[in-house]
């Protein structure tokens, strides 16, 4: 399938899922989502499945401790500041379930566009907005790049005998790991300015054309999106 | 007519005090080819890209004097605007990469010159043929070697066609091979190409004009015979010569590290298979060897950072790593801290460690702020801190000039009794240099004494 076509049908598969009301309609969608995220490479799609998956998790584990909602008490905890008394609901995991389920389907059509779109061509066919496309192309890398140089300085830390383990410890990556960015940003901007970027009269690579396949999904996201809103 | 000329240049970069370029002349030939030299701060990568407009444009600064491209001001035109006649090739190639596959990368420039879309492919084609990378066309870029990954950046400049092609140190990850394949394929093109490089030998050899540069200005502009004397009366260092004999078997010493028919994989695709290699205290090996042959893999293992799927790493002591990367010691907010964190905040030591490297006064600078060659001083002072019994370095000579390699040399040789020493290195005269016994990984299947 053509990249615009798909990413299409995966922009519609998000957004059914933020439309529908049931459960059971997002958790299919999330599914069906989570299959065809592990078609991609084993090496390349872990940091987006434990990233998809694990705010679909922590949102699913937390928010019924900050709502007050409903009657059926299925668990009471300790009276906390702030907070007032911790107690969990069934109403409330109801909701946590489908806010957690909704996350992981949004998150999970993110991490197929990521993974398995090529973004190369989806740039190329890109007739309007380009730079926009491109901006989304170049953001979409950050993940496996920031993957990559957290495992680099992690490494050069344990080659100079600094473990760096637990949470904490990573956090405090964070900040070097965004000034390393915005530093690489700068050099390849200097680097498509130097390769003509913005000059006006670009023209295309011509692209192959559509099959039946293409066309049925750019029908296909709009119905679904229809669909999602009246009866899922 | 002249296709490039600078007049009077001199130019301060916003953060900077003192000039990067000062009152730089000079004028470039159609097709003819210029190596250029000078220490790491020396103005080289400035002055490139003053030849391509990046320098005011992309970094604004105070900028005086004139450049011409083909007539054409660069004050008056965008960098873009020079594309198609000026095409530059940046330090580390992993920066300049837009798109995800080779093809693609290779026809960005062209789309945004305006090539007519029939043309478009069979130009990029005819660019990866002409360095050797057709066959990698279809591969994602995230899969090629530094050495492939520098062939792809190449043929996204020749592919625009230009008149003059700017390197900016494009060897200094690759093997001697693979860096005599580049120059060789630029100096071919037939556009006037200037390069700058730490490795002088190669331009030096190929190039028949010689540019030195030093503190911003032009210290030497003179045919290559003549610049040859020149080096040798005054900067001797830069001058081309064959790797020296290692120093010599060390006799003795204890075995730090021992690696016994070690074998390593990448998933599914072996890097390694069966090597050995044995570090005595006091020597100093140098681990020699192509592109993607396995050696940083090798010094991991010996480093204690990987550990193989079969075979034995014994190792005795504390084993410390230099990583080829010195962007990965930029962790904390000052110089003596960040070197301070390898010894759990002794400051005094990390002040030491900077001062045995040449980093005295800069203690309180941000780590960020510091030159490339900085940085790569640095780094070591980060692991030297440690003080380690086995001490692994990995490329410690990439982006360092021929003075600093000798001063580098100087510092491992001076406390080298204390710990066993590998150094992996594509710089065979750094390797004679400083090293007691080289080690060629040649195949993969190599057992080594």
């Amino acid at each position: 399938m053509s990249p615009g076509p798909a990413a299409a049908l995966l922009a519609a598969a998000a957004v059914t899922a933020l439309l529908a009301d049931r459960t059971v309609s997002v958790a299919v969608l999330a599914v069906v989502l989570l299959a065809v995220c592990l078609q991609a490479p084993r090496g390349r799609r872990w940091p987006y499945l434990a990233g998809s998956l694990s705010t679909a998790l922590m949102v699913f584990l937390v928010s019924p401790l900050v709502q007050h909602l409903g009657t059926h008490i299925v668990w009471t905890g300790p009276d906390l500041p702030a907070l007032g008394r911790l107690d969990v609901t069934g109403e409330e995991l109801e909701v946590a379930l489908f806010q957690g389920v909704r996350l992981a389907a949004v998150a999970l059509a993110f991490a197929a566009y990521a993974l398995l779109l090529d973004h190369d061509r989806l740039l190329q066919a890109a007739g309007f907005a380009r730079r926009s496309v491109l901006a989304v192309g170049l953001a979409t890398r950050l993940v496996p790049t920031l993957e990559r140089d957290v495992r680099g300085l992690v490494e050069a830390l344990r080659g100079r005998g600094v473990e760096v383990r637990g949470l904490w410890s990573h956090a405090r990556l964070l900040s070097p790991l965004v000034a390393g960015s915005l530093e690489r940003g700068l050099n390849l901007a200097e680097a498509m300015e130097a390769r003509g970027y913005g000059r006006p009269g670009r023209t295309r690579t011509p692209r192959a054309p559509w099959g039946r396949l293409d066309h049925a999904a750019l029908i296909v996201a709009p119905a679904l999106v229809l669909i999602g809103a009246l009866w899922l | 007519m002249a296709l490039a000329r600078a007049t009077e240049v001199s130019f301060t970069y916003p953060e900077g005090d003192e000039p990067a370029l000062d009152s730089v002349s000079l004028e470039l030939d159609p097709g003819e080819a210029v190596a250029l030299l000078g220490p790491s701060g020396s103005g080289k990568s400035t002055l490139l890209r003053a030849l391509s407009g990046l320098v005011p444009h992309f970094h604004g600064g105070r900028f005086a004097g004139q450049v011409e491209i083909a007539g054409r001001d660069t004050r008056l035109e965008r960098p873009a605007e020079f594309a198609g006649l000026v095409a530059t090739l940046f330090q580390d190639p992993e920066d300049q990469v837009v798109l995800d596959r080779v093809e693609h990368e290779v026809t960005f420039g062209l789309e945004n010159l305006g090539t007519l879309p029939a043309e478009i492919l069979p130009r990029a084609h005819a660019a990866l043929a002409v360095v050797g990378a057709q066959h990698l066309a279809s591969r994602r870029i995230e899969t090629l070697s530094a050495g492939e990954l520098q062939r792809v950046c190449l043929a996204s400049a020749f592919a625009l066609e230009p008149q003059l092609v700017l390197l900016d140190e494009p060897t200094s990850q690759l093997d001697p091979e693979g860096a005599e394949a580049i120059l060789d394929l630029a100096l071919g093109s037939g556009a006037a190409v200037v390069i700058s490089e730490q490795r002088p030998s190669l331009p030096l050899e190929r190039c028949e004009r010689v540019v030195f540069m030093e503190r911003g200005r032009l210290l030497l502009d003179a045919p290559r015979e003549e610049a040859l004397e020149w080096l040798l009366e005054n900067r001797p260092a830069y001058l081309p010569r064959q790797p020296a004999q290692p120093w010599g078997d060390m006799a003795g010493g204890e075995t730090l590290c021992r690696v016994d028919r070690a074998t390593f994989s990448y998933g599914d695709r072996p890097v390694l298979d069966g090597a050995s290699l044995k570090l005595r205290r006091g020597e100093i090996v140098a681990l020699t060897g192509p592109n993607g042959i396995g050696k940083t893999t090798l010094a991991k293992l010996v480093a204690g950072l990987l550990e193989p799927d079969s075979g034995r790493v014994q190792r005795v002591g504390r084993a410390s790593y230099l990583s080829q990367d010195p962007g990965r010691y930029l962790i904390r907010e000052r110089a003596d801290e960040e070197v301070a964190l390898s010894v759990g905040g002794d400051l005094a030591g990390a002040r030491r460690s900077l001062a045995e490297v040449g980093l005295a006064g800069l203690e309180h600078r941000h780590p960020r702020d510091l030159s490339s060659g900085e940085r790569e001083r640095l780094a070591l002072a980060a692991v030297l801190v440690t003080e380690p019994d086995v001490l692994v370095l990995d490329e410690p000579t990439r982006g360092i000039d021929p003075l600093r390699k000798e001063e580098l040399a100087n510092l491992l040789r001076q406390d080298s009794d204390r710990r066993a020493t590998l150094v992996v290195t594509h710089d065979l005269v750094f390797a004679g240099d400083v090293a007691d016994r080289l080690v060629p990984l040649g195949v993969r299947e190599a057992a080594l004494a």
